[in-house]
């Protein structure tokens, strides 16, 4: 029995790990072809408004930019699987190096807006579905409609006024690594954090709702109710227990999205993250960069996606990987 | 009910919790000596490299990490630095710079002439952007350890301020440039040297105690990137930031009356301007291009862009600079403007008004100049892509009219021979007048001040008349720092200097 088991799984995650693979190689090539494909030029960005031609062919040379674009790609995809991405544009540094250094940031960042979402979410969507129709349900309803509705900017500049102008809390911007200095950090990341927390928590609270209803619903309830099972019993051990499997989709996604850097947040902020860094590279066509880090989103996206199916297989034994 | 408030009371104390938890910015240990200086500016740095970036960020850090031969004083005049003295030829063809001496690197290496010729060498054969400002000159010689002889083709007045006017041009290791390591961690001979560069949040920099011209009193600067304005005042203001530029115009005149910070506000050398392209009609007809500067509302224009900060001008040149020259050929007439169209024999126009999003002030401007240009036919559609599309654009001849700003003018021959020479590397308008090209050639290598600032009030004017170029405004420098801070001031050409900064106790 054991064994069997143990090869479905093995099977299943070689097939998923070769999806993964394909999926990878399909991102690189839409990449490098859309930031090929978007106008404005990062040589004349680099030189500014005032040059000589002689000074853009110097430079376009210099950046192996006036090769073919194949040639270019093949080079790119060659670097790309021994995990050397190129440099960047803007200052030669390895894009690797680069990506290695924001990971820090966004990871933390993104964690901490998480547990916020989730601590929110839990609660009052359980909450609003066991009390569906009512006017407690009602409020939690209209505030994470709210919650979803509000821009992030100006969320956060709601925050910074309030707990650093107002009050002085709370430093207004700015990371501190939570190796270096825990506390430190922890007060840099509480504003940021709550910002994506709250739109993270309104999502995933009416999901949760959702989810709650749909379990409480089915048959079986009905059946563990008549047969007389104390409520709580019935809400946290049948109801709520099912209920949180759905709800790991969601959660992956919010996870993956606030990996990818939640750019304005990042911005409003200066917290220097990979979102920030897609920004500025964006901004300044540094090719190299934009496509490492959107190989290294789409890389977590993958990963927690996987993550999420495996825990699937764990929390619930009747799905059958197929 | 009472479970809930009690959770919002949790939460609440949470916070203040956090907040009793501040490990005290600014503490500093060791008088006000000891104390090191954090500078929020708008954004992060391309990279480090004084000869190839171009980016502001960057001039900023750069500033106070490297010398140039020569470097401007607060009324823009150049004054000795790496450089003691020089002197010229009698045929104007050769300048020789006596060097200071005892001056090291950051890394301890000694500063000789050899090193101001591998630095001008290395802009003019890796043809760095900055490669223009060193035309005129045929060589660059060292004559001993702390001598360097500069022969230029014609006689080159402005070569001073091309030398010194800004960091582009700093002497910088060989080493540290040939490893390219300059990228990230440069080595200069500056106030401060580079301590450590955080990607993405800060840049830190220590005083230099063998600094040339004496050790800093504050113990460094930490510039951090801060690109959101209303967080850099935010973190200004709660004493996480000692100094920033990044400021929002609309929040300037609130800050006026702030005791808690010091506005240090100054019309700079930078200049906003209009110009149409005459490689295209009905633009080529100068009556058009006069009718369009009769019909814009400057003033307004100026209020939507910079709330009241910025000084209306119809030329390039601010009432500071000692190249001032007074020009009022245009006001807002309708009427005039109306009957010009109509000589021309241009009823109605349509016009593509290249604007860029990364200049909010240009795309707000571009609001008014259309409802400007309405009254007289001119129909205008505002495109305001992001500013590397934008030099697509105007690189390509891809619009009708097009708004930006030039900054850090100190020379009249930068700004004036590259946008309106028929030669210049940046007339993207494509303008062409003898006249103007022959003004503009013989200030080039005229060397006696008074006849040159003659030459180019001509060529000013001509360029107005023509326009070429319909001058907006100069925008004032803005900046705010902590009262604590003393000897600091906002200067005309926005180099942030820190050197002789200190703090109060």
């Amino acid at each position: 029995m054991r064994a069997v088991l143990e090869n479905t799984t093995v099977r299943f995650l070689a097939r998923r790990l070769a999806y993964t693979a394909v999926v990878l190689v399909g991102v690189m090539v839409v990449v490098f072809s859309i930031v090929q494909l978007v106008p404005g030029d990062p040589v004349r960005i680099a030189l500014g408004t005032r040059y000589t031609e002689a000074s853009y062919e110097a430079l376009r040379a210099a950046s192996g930019l006036d090769r073919p674009l194949w040639e270019q790609f093949v080079g790119y995809l060659g670097g790309a699987v021994t995990g050397d991405l190129g440099v960047s544009f803007r200052n030669g540094e390895p894009v690797t190096a680069v990506l290695l250094e924001r990971l820090p940031a966004t990871i933390s960042l993104a964690l901490a807006g998480l547990v916020i979402g989730l601590a929110v979410a839990l609660p009052a969507g359980i909450y609003s579905a066991l009390r569906e129709g009512r006017i407690s349900d009602g409020i939690v309803r209209i505030a994470s409609q709210f919650g979803v509705s509000v821009p992030d900017f100006w969320m956060g500049m709601l925050l910074i006024t309030l707990f650093s102008s107002v009050l002085g809390w709370l430093p207004s911007s700015g990371y501190v690594a939570f190796t270096d200095d825990p506390l430190e950090w922890l007060r840099r990341v509480t504003l940021p954090a709550i910002t994506m927390g709250i739109v993270a928590g309104s999502i995933m609270t009416r999901y949760i709702r959702a989810a709650v209803l749909d379990v409480a619903s089915m048959g079986y309830i009905r059946t563990a109710r008549s047969k007389g099972l104390a409520p709580k019993v019935v809400t946290f051990r049948h109801i709520v227990r099912n209920a949180l499997v759905p709800v790991l989709t969601i959660t992956g996604i919010q996870m993956a999205t606030m990996l990818g850097g939640v750019i304005v947040v990042e911005v409003v902020f200066a917290w220097p993250g990979l979102g920030r860094l897609v920004f500025d590279a964006v901004a300044s066509r540094d090719y190299p960069i934009i496509q490492g880090a959107v190989l290294l989103i789409a890389v977590m996206f993958l990963l927690i996606n996987l993550l999420v199916d495996v825990l699937y297989a764990v929390v619930d034994p009747r799905i059958r990987l197929s | 009910m009472k479970s809930r408030m009690l959770l919002a009371g949790i939460a609440m104390t949470g916070v203040a919790a956090l907040a009793a938890c501040s490990t005290g910015e600014g503490v500093d240990l060791d008088g006000a000596d000891g104390r090191v200086l954090t500078a929020a500016i708008a954004g992060e740095p391309d990279q480090l490299d004084p000869h190839k970036t171009t980016s502001y960020f960057s001039f900023q850090v750069l500033e106070n990490i490297y010398d140039t031969l020569v470097e401007p004083d607060e009324n823009l005049e150049m004054q000795p630095a790496l450089a003691e003295d020089w002197e010229l030829s009698d045929d104007q063809l050769t300048w020789t710079f006596s060097l200071r001496e005892g001056v090291t690197f950051h890394d301890g290496s000694e500063f000789t002439a050899d090193d101001v010729v591998y630095s001008y060498n290395r802009i003019i054969d890796e043809e760095l952007s900055n490669a223009w400002r060193l035309s005129a000159i045929t060589d660059i010689t060292a004559t001993d350890d702390t001598t360097v002889e500069i022969t230029v083709a014609q006689p080159t007045p402005n070569l001073l301020s091309s030398l010194g006017g800004f960091k582009g041009l700093a002497i910088v290791n060989e080493d540290n440039a040939a490893s390219g390591d300059i990228s990230t961690a440069p080595v200069g001979t500056g106030p401060f040297s580079l301590e450590n560069y955080t990607s993405g949040d800060s840049i830190e920099l220590v005083a230099n105690e063998d600094y040339w011209g004496g050790a800093p009193e504050i113990a460094g600067v930490t510039f951090r990137f801060i690109s959101e304005g209303s967080t850099a005042l935010a973190a200004l203001k709660s004493g996480d930031v000692d100094w920033t530029d990044s400021i929002p115009a609309q929040q300037v005149a609130g800050l006026e009356g702030d005791d808690t910070i010091v506005l240090g506000q100054n019309p700079s050398n930078d200049y906003w301007y209009l110009a149409m392209n005459q490689a295209k009609e009905p633009w080529n007809d100068v009556r058009v291009r006069q009718a369009v500067a009769y019909a814009i509302d400057r003033d307004a224009i100026a209020q939507v862009t910079s709330y009241g900060t910025a000084e209306v001008n119809q030329l390039a040149i601010p009432k500071a600079s000692s190249w001032y020259s007074e020009y009022d050929a245009y006001s807002t007439d309708i009427d005039q403007a109306k009957s010009l169209m109509a000589d021309a024999g241009v009823p109605s126009a349509e016009m593509e008004l290249l604007v860029s999003s990364d200049y909010p002030e240009s795309v707000a401007a571009a609001q008014v100049i259309a409802d400007n240009l309405a009254e007289i036919g001119i129909t205008v559609n505002i495109s305001s892509p992001d500013f590397a599309s934008w030099l697509d654009a105007q690189n390509a001849g891809r619009f009708d009219m097009l708004m930006m700003s030039w900054l850090g003018n100190i020379d009249p021959d930068d700004f004036y021979y590259a946008q309106h020479h028929s030669a210049g590397g940046s007339n993207a308008q494509q303008y062409s007048n003898p006249e103007v090209d022959a003004l503009l050639d013989e200030a080039r290598t005229e060397t006696d001040t008074d006849a040159r600032k003659a030459l180019y009030d001509e060529a000013a004017a001509l360029i107005a008349d023509d326009a070429s170029y319909i001058y907006l405004y100069n925008p004032s420098v803005i900046q705010a720092w902590t009262p604590e801070l003393e000897d600091y001031e906002a200067r005309g050409d926005r180099a942030i200097r820190f050197k002789n900064v200190s703090f109060s106790d």
